[in-house]
């Protein structure tokens, strides 16, 4: 608490405080400064880590919309990954050259992501009168319902082969002679840029929404939803927009993921592990806080598509493991370190990593 | 109706409508039970509008009950509440039977997508739609569309041959090199299929199929078509649509039922009877813990702010406005019950007795007309409640009608002007303050019989 307020503190530490109230306040932008130089000076991110990074920022969009539903609102959402895959295979449907939409990545964009908030709505419809557990379940069924539909539904989603090719964005478009299409599909760096803005853009909205009228409702439903309800507040219509902004959210992360991969993958990449990794994520990092989001990502994603790979492919160049031993390969100890990492979190600080504000105030009074 | 304070707009979310004469809240025989427990039984209470009354009690005496039953929380078993004449209620409006209508026909749409087999009809629609040659145009997707509900027989491409298939691409009649062979083929065996009769006492249909072929030139090739394929064909078409048909019927059904359950669920409930007009404090205090002092008021606020989602997103000049005049109001809310000083601290953190007069500040943003304040007082030295009940006058003096459980007997006999004592569920006695203290029936129940 004594960080957070430079009024009270001694002289001595001041200095500490302001650097640390500095990056509190700036964090956003400093970072945003960093990623935006960073493929100007760093090589590799032309490369296969470019596209790391760039699924690294995909998470981190779908995270900041799970955020909406289990941090402001409070309510357990199990089946996240069922909104990022109706929202990859909508943006699929409208671009692929095998139907006959093919409206573009844009159009196709914002369609999806109107559905995905439909679907929302329809699902949290006649669900979010329920509570706690029961809501876990049905979101959690719902998520193995989207699952096993795209799979079954061959004809439409191509089945466990899924859509592709997913055309990059702006194929066609010719910008000073340039098909800004090709220019995607060539340097990994422009869908880089593309996932930052995106990123960007929505950490702003969630900005603004925390700080607005449907934030505050949000988190008042998850202090304390009867007397949220006894101030006027409609419990259900909260708790709606909550799921449908955080669907809307995820379909835009499955626009992008589609767009970036140029193919939907299979339905398996929208089980229910992918709901709970970034479920973990966001609790790794802090309930309701936007940097906590993005940082439980960075490390527990970060971990998953760019340290483990890279740590693997460094055992098989120092011939460390020629026979190929699960056990040797650091990818093989992928869930073990996440479990250690979640156990090792909640008992040492439960707020997560960067608490919100709200919450940290609650943990430190818990705690003098 | 009266002016809102601070410019702020009153919440005209109300779905209850009119204004009728005082008394402002009318309890009629209001009886709840809880399983064979009876809390309140037969309360008789009107409060009229810009008084204070009181309801006092031994514990137990089901104030709180009575409470939670005015404020939606509860419903009654027996008996009515009132507010400015009208049912604290969700009335049902045609609105709310169309919407329940059309989330009905949203439930059908998808019930016969799944019975029709959404897969195929794609398959059909828009897949048949790419392999044909011709560039894709709306109308000739409605014509499959169309074909696809009467089963009739289409071309599709397989590995750069033409084939003949069923509608939903199920059974392949023939196989052929040329498309134009492909749609004389077509023709030829949907005029066979047509004709083909099918049911219970028609006579089997032996006539050759290859005759049907041979007729067409340029046909090659047909493979066997049994003769029960051919009649699953010839009863496709009533098949299809009765599938169709039954699916949005059922799901319509459904989605209408589950969508008016949902109403009558949500008929009565905390919500409405706040955007009515009535607000409340809780006994066990209630806060936004978590969120700060002026954030609590504002959640208050909340449906007094105008302006949508878009808006929020997009910090547009008018949403700016709103959210600074809502600041401004609540921090006067704030200055109101003396809690100015401490807006930006968190809720959770403040004193037992700011936290009473929090909940009142964020009752009284809500812009109520009327508003319930269970004990208020409890917990309070006998300072701090002297100026409670100056704050009770003053919340009185801004045309608020306010209706208080409390057991500090000092706060109680100089705010009100009525007085009504619950003992075990029955209201024993009604009256002024003087005339209260006097009763005899009510000294009985505080002191105990002699």
């Amino acid at each position: 608490m004594k960080n957070q307020d430079p009024q009270h503190s001694t002289d001595f530490f001041s200095r500490r405080d302001r650097a640390y109230e500095f990056v509190r306040e700036r964090w956003d932008m400093m970072a945003l400064a960093v990623l935006a130089v960073a493929p100007l000076c760093v090589p590799a991110l032309g490369g296969a880590l470019g596209g790391q990074v760039t699924t690294l920022f995909i998470y981190c969009i779908l995270a900041l919309g799970l955020n909406v539903v289990v941090g402001y609102t409070g309510l357990v959402h199990l089946g996240i990954a069922a909104f990022f895959g109706i929202g990859a295979y909508i943006m699929a449907i409208l671009t692929v050259p095998m139907y006959p939409f093919q409206i573009g990545f844009l159009a196709a964009t914002i369609v999806s992501v109107l559905i995905t908030a439909g679907v929302g709505l329809a699902l949290g419809a006649p669900t979010l009168r329920l509570r706690g557990d029961y809501l876990a379940i049905v979101t959690l069924g719902f998520g193995e319902v989207v699952k096993v539909t795209l799979r079954n539904l061959e004809q439409i989603t191509g089945g466990m082969k899924g859509l592709n090719p997913v055309p990059p964005p702006g194929a066609g478009v010719k910008v000073a002679g340039i098909d800004l299409g090709l220019a995607f599909a060539i340097d990994p760096r422009w869908f880089y840029y593309l996932a930052l803005v995106s990123l960007a853009g929505v950490v702003l909205a969630m900005r603004r929404l925390e700080d607005s009228r449907l934030g505050r409702a949000w988190v008042a439903v998850r202090e304390d939803e009867l007397a949220a309800s006894a101030m006027g507040i409609s419990a259900t219509r909260v708790k709606l927009s909550a799921f449908a902004m955080s669907s809307a959210v995820a379909g835009l992360a499955g626009c992008l993921y589609a767009a970036s991969l140029s193919t939907t993958a299979d339905p398996n990449a929208y089980d229910f592990n992918r709901s709970i990794m970034v479920l973990c994520a966001v609790i790794l990092g802090g309930l309701g806080s936007i940097p906590g989001t993005l940082l439980g990502v960075t490390i527990l994603v970060g971990f998953d598509t760019v340290l483990a790979p890279w740590a693997d492919s460094l055992i098989q160049q120092m011939n460390i493991n020629p026979s190929g031993l699960i056990l040797l390969s650091f990818s093989g100890w992928r869930l073990a370190i996440f479990g250690l990492a979640l156990v090792l979190v909640m008992r040492f600080r439960p707020e997560g990593l960067v608490p919100s504000r709200r919450l940290a105030a609650e943990l430190h009074e818990a705690h003098p | 109706m009266k002016s809102a304070p601070f410019g702020l707009g009153r919440s005209n979310r109300s779905p209850l409508r009119g204004v009728a004469d005082s008394p402002l809240l009318d309890v009629n025989r209001l009886t709840v039970r809880f399983g064979g427990l009876v809390a309140v039984s037969e309360l008789d209470l009107d409060v009229i509008e810009g008084s204070i009354t009181s309801i006092i009690g031994p514990n137990g005496a089901g104030k709180t009950t009575a409470f939670n039953c005015i404020s939606g929380i509860y419903s009654p078993s027996a008996g009515s509440v009132r507010f400015e004449g009208h049912r604290l209620e969700r009335p049902l409006t045609a609105g709310i039977c169309w919407r329940a209508i059309g989330i009905g026909l949203l439930t059908g749409l998808l019930c016969a997508a799944a019975a029709v087999d959404v897969d195929r009809l794609w398959l059909a629609v828009v897949k048949r739609g790419m392999v044909t040659g011709t560039p894709f145009t709306l109308v000739d997707a409605t014509t499959r569309l169309r074909g696809y509900f009467r089963a009739e027989l289409a071309i599709d491409q397989m590995a750069g041959k033409w084939r003949v298939v069923s509608a939903d691409g199920a059974d392949v009649l023939a196989i052929t090199r040329e498309l134009s062979e492909a749609k004389a083929l077509r023709n030829a065996l949907q005029a066979a299929v047509t004709a083909r009769r099918v049911g219970p006492g028609t006579v089997p249909d032996t006539s050759d199929l290859a005759d049907v072929v041979e007729a067409v030139p340029g046909a090659r090739q047909l493979p066997t078509v049994k003769e029960h394929v051919l009649d699953r064909l010839a009863a496709g078409k009533k098949r299809i649509r009765w599938r169709g048909w039954t699916g949005l019927f059922v799901g319509w059904m459904l989605g209408t039922a589950g969508a008016m359950a949902v109403w009558q669920r949500g008929r009565r409930s905390p919500h409405i009877v706040a955007q009515a007009g009535i607000s409340r404090t809780f006994q066990n205090i209630r806060l936004f813990s978590n969120m700060t002092v002026l954030e609590n008021v504002l959640v208050g606020l909340d449906g007094r702010i105008p302006g949508g989602v878009l808006g929020m997103l997009f910090r547009t000049p008018a949403n700016r406005r709103s959210e600074e005049t809502a600041r401004c109001a609540a921090r006067d809310e704030l200055a109101f019950v003396g809690l100015a000083d401490d807006a930006n601290r968190i809720a959770g953190q403040l004193s037992y007795g700011d936290q009473r007069r929090l909940e009142i500040a964020r009752a009284l943003a809500t812009g109520a007309r009327f508003i319930l304040l269970d004990e208020p007082a409890a917990g309070m030295n006998p300072t701090e409640a002297t100026h409670l009940a100056s704050l009770v006058e003053q919340i009185r003096t801004r045309g608020v009608t306010v209706l208080l459980i409390e057991h500090h007997m000092n706060v109680v006999m100089r705010v009100s002007d009525r007085v009504a004592v619950l003992d075990h569920g029955v209201k024993i006695a009604e009256g002024t303050p003087a005339e209260v203290k006097r009763d005899a029936r009510v000294i009985e129940a505080y002191l105990g019989g002699a």
